[in-house]
């Protein structure tokens, strides 16, 4: 259990929670139509800044996306009253696609597209000096982002998180979602039986949480109870079919035992076909129909990064408000599982609720909020279990090793990848079809599970729930984000790849991993201004911690190009 | 025709990077989805893109491609009766 003693929205709806709120509950919204928009040919729905907008919160030295979040958590430092130099405090950042904007500058783009960079000159500006943590879990990010936070302070490392998401659109983002014919033209419908898609949202939202027993001179305004991430295993740009992973993550969050006690749930509620309808089964299947559902994205459209954060902080001020808040957009229910759902706002005395969110690479993710209560809530477990190191594996453009032997393979660079895949694996022509991360990522596990698998004599992989995927780079998705660049901003033939697309979000590597291996644990990929083996080992030490996860796969993977890459993986046991 | 259905084989191999394959080993008439070469959704939003990009066929819905995609076959002769270049 960790408080929530501050938090903040900017949107173009409103400049602070209270603004944002009042405006959902009075059903406005900044959806807008937009046709021939950035060059564009086909006409979209979407929540954008205006140039006022954006004219306002500009400042000097920092991008639009820095700005943003600059503008988020800078009110709530001083609300909260934390002192940020402290080494107790650390900055999480969510966000999908962060300064990509940058990419369209024609010249070559600064450091800071990739997102560690802009999260460490963020949180240099901010005062803070423990190393930024950035959450890149394409749409899950903003839920999974509070989910690290609140396993980082059950296990002691911090006292303090501020955690961010945030993200603004462009070109590349709305193209990509078009190309996954996933953009409704007009203003979406959740869960309604004419939903045509999503619409995408600019916005950043944050909160300030603390540890029980910290600042306790704060008031909460909130507790988030519990936190999980689970995965489909399925496939990287469909949900499952059954809602496995969605249901699995509200099954560890305990949701079901809670459901008479819940004032709603708060579903991701994209709008598209698929998601909706996913998320309906995961909600029935986990005996929860009898619960109230609302959705906010025919409000605030899908603000990716922000999305969690944003959709949590809402509801938090809901629930103050003993209100459930209607879904705008909504009508007619349009998905088979049993749920409930209305657009009118409905009054209720209920003290807690669920948000739960699902994304591409098939993470899920679910926490459930309540008010603060006065009851004695037992203490979190602050010692996590010594874990024990089970095979390690290195590959850079140069070669390969497994626990410590180098491997006979003649090629370098992006060829090694591709002779490994054909000496060592080879049955899975699905290969070809990844990114240069996503290979590189696929190698190493294979070759340092076939060990695990030749220690243990099964032969075959086994699925299993209780391992945990939790991965780290520096340099985010860049080389699919170049690609897919490629295939938009050609004028003469702009035909952007949905296949390239997919691939720019760093997680993905994740998803493909527990779609070959069928694990349907946590699954998490972490960007950080630079590798820090002391910060990855207290995260993946702090995700073990509560039992749920026995074993992770984990480490590092970077691939900044063909030519220098570098992943190192090893196997943590509980 | 024959030369169209080849050309269309060659066009799969390349935009859905089926790096082990040959024109050869693609029959004109087997499904393409689900067991024929097990190409899943993301594919089919690839093969949407190769019509506009290679024959100038704008298709509005995935739903729309499953019809088309049926077989090499199925997609030759909806590309004769269709294209825009």
């Amino acid at each position: 259990m960790v408080r929530v003693i501050a938090d903040n929205i900017i949107s173009p709806m409103g400049m602070s929670t209270e603004q944002n709120y009042l405006a959902v509950k009075a059903g406005q919204s900044a959806l807008r139509r937009y046709e021939q928009h950035w060059g564009l040919p086909d006409a979209f729905t979407a929540s954008l800044f205006t140039d006022e907008q954006n004219a306002a919160m500009h400042l000097d030295g920092f991008t639009r996306f820095e700005a943003l979040v600059m503008r988020c958590v800078q009110p709530l430092l001083a609300t909260a009253g934390i002192d940020v130099a402290s080494d107790r405090v650390v900055f999480i950042l969510a966000t999908t696609k962060a300064n990509i904007e940058q990419l369209q500058r024609g010249n070559e783009p600064t450091s800071d597209i990739v997102p560690g960079e802009a999260a460490q000159k963020i949180a240099r500006a901010l005062g803070f000096t423990t190393m930024p943590i950035v959450v890149c879990n394409a749409c899950i990010s903003g839920v999974a982002a509070i989910v690290l936070a609140q396993q980082l302070l059950e296990a002691g490392t911090y006292d303090t998180a501020v955690v961010c998401g945030a993200d603004v659109q462009d070109k590349f983002t709305v193209s990509g979602f078009q190309s996954l014919k996933a953009v409704a033209e007009d203003a979406c419908r959740p869960f309604d039986i004419e939903r045509l898609g999503l619409n995408l949202g600019e916005g950043a939202a944050a909160m300030v949480l603390q540890r029980e027993g910290v600042g306790a001179d704060k008031e909460a305004s909130c507790c988030i109870e519990a936190g999980a991430v689970r995965n489909d295993a399925f496939h990287l740009s469909s949900p499952s079919k059954t809602g496995e992973g969605a249901r699995l993550a509200l099954q560890a969050i305990h949701a079901t035992e809670l459901a008479s006690e819940l004032a709603f749930i708060n579903a991701h509620g994209t709008a598209t076909m698929f998601n909706d309808q996913m998320e309906s089964i995961a909600i029935e299947r986990a005996g929860l129909q009898s619960v109230p559902v609302n959705a906010l994205k025919g409000t605030f459209g899908h603000t990716m990064g922000a999305a969690g954060i944003l959709e949590t902080v809402i509801s938090i001020a809901a629930l103050h408000d003993h209100t459930i808040l209607g879904s705008r957009g909504f009508e007619e229910l349009g998905v088979s599982g049993h749920i409930r759902l209305s657009n009118r706002h409905e009054a209720t005395d209920k003290r807690r609720f669920v948000k739960m969110i699902s994304g591409f690479g098939g993470g899920n993710a679910a926490i459930s909020v309540s008010l603060p209560s006065t009851l004695n809530h037992k203490p979190s477990a602050l010692n996590p279990q010594p874990s024990t190191l089970r095979h390690h594996l290195k590959v850079t453009e140069g070669g390969i090793s497994l626990d410590g032997q180098t491997l006979p393979l003649q090629s370098r660079g992006r060829e090694l990848l591709v002779e490994a895949y054909k000496t060592f694996i080879g049955d899975y022509p699905k290969f070809y079809k990844m990114d240069g991360l996503s290979r590189l990522g696929f190698v190493a596990a294979e070759l340092l599970l076939q060990a695990e698998r030749g220690e243990h004599l099964t032969g075959t992989p086994e699925a299993r729930n209780d391992r945990a995927i939790i991965l780290f780079n520096n340099t985010s998705s860049i080389m699919a984000d170049r690609h897919y660049w490629a295939t938009v901003s050609d004028l003469e033939a702009s035909f952007p790849s949905p296949a390239h697309f997919v691939y720019t979000l760093p997680n993905i590597v994740a998803g493909e991993l527990a779609i070959r291996h069928q694990y349907r644990g946590e699954t998490s990929f972490y960007i950080l201004p630079r590798r820090d083996e002391t910060l990855m080992a207290q995260v993946v030490n702090a995700a073990m911690a509560d039992g749920s996860a026995s074993s992770a796969l984990t480490g590092w993977i970077d691939y900044p190009c063909d030519e220098h890459f570098e992943a190192e993986l090893w196997i943590i046991e509980n | 025709m024959e030369e169209l259905i080849q050309e269309l084989k060659e066009h799969i191999i390349e935009v859905l990077n089926l790096e082990d394959m040959t024109p050869a080993d693609i029959e004109d008439d087997a499904p393409l989805f689900g067991e024929g070469l097990g190409l899943d959704s993301i594919d089919a939003l690839e093969l949407i893109v190769m019509m506009e990009k290679e024959y100038g066929i704008k298709l509005k819905s995935p739903a729309e491609g499953k019809e088309i995609f049926k077989s090499v076959h199925v997609m030759a002769q909806y590309v004769n009766e269709h294209r825009t270049k």
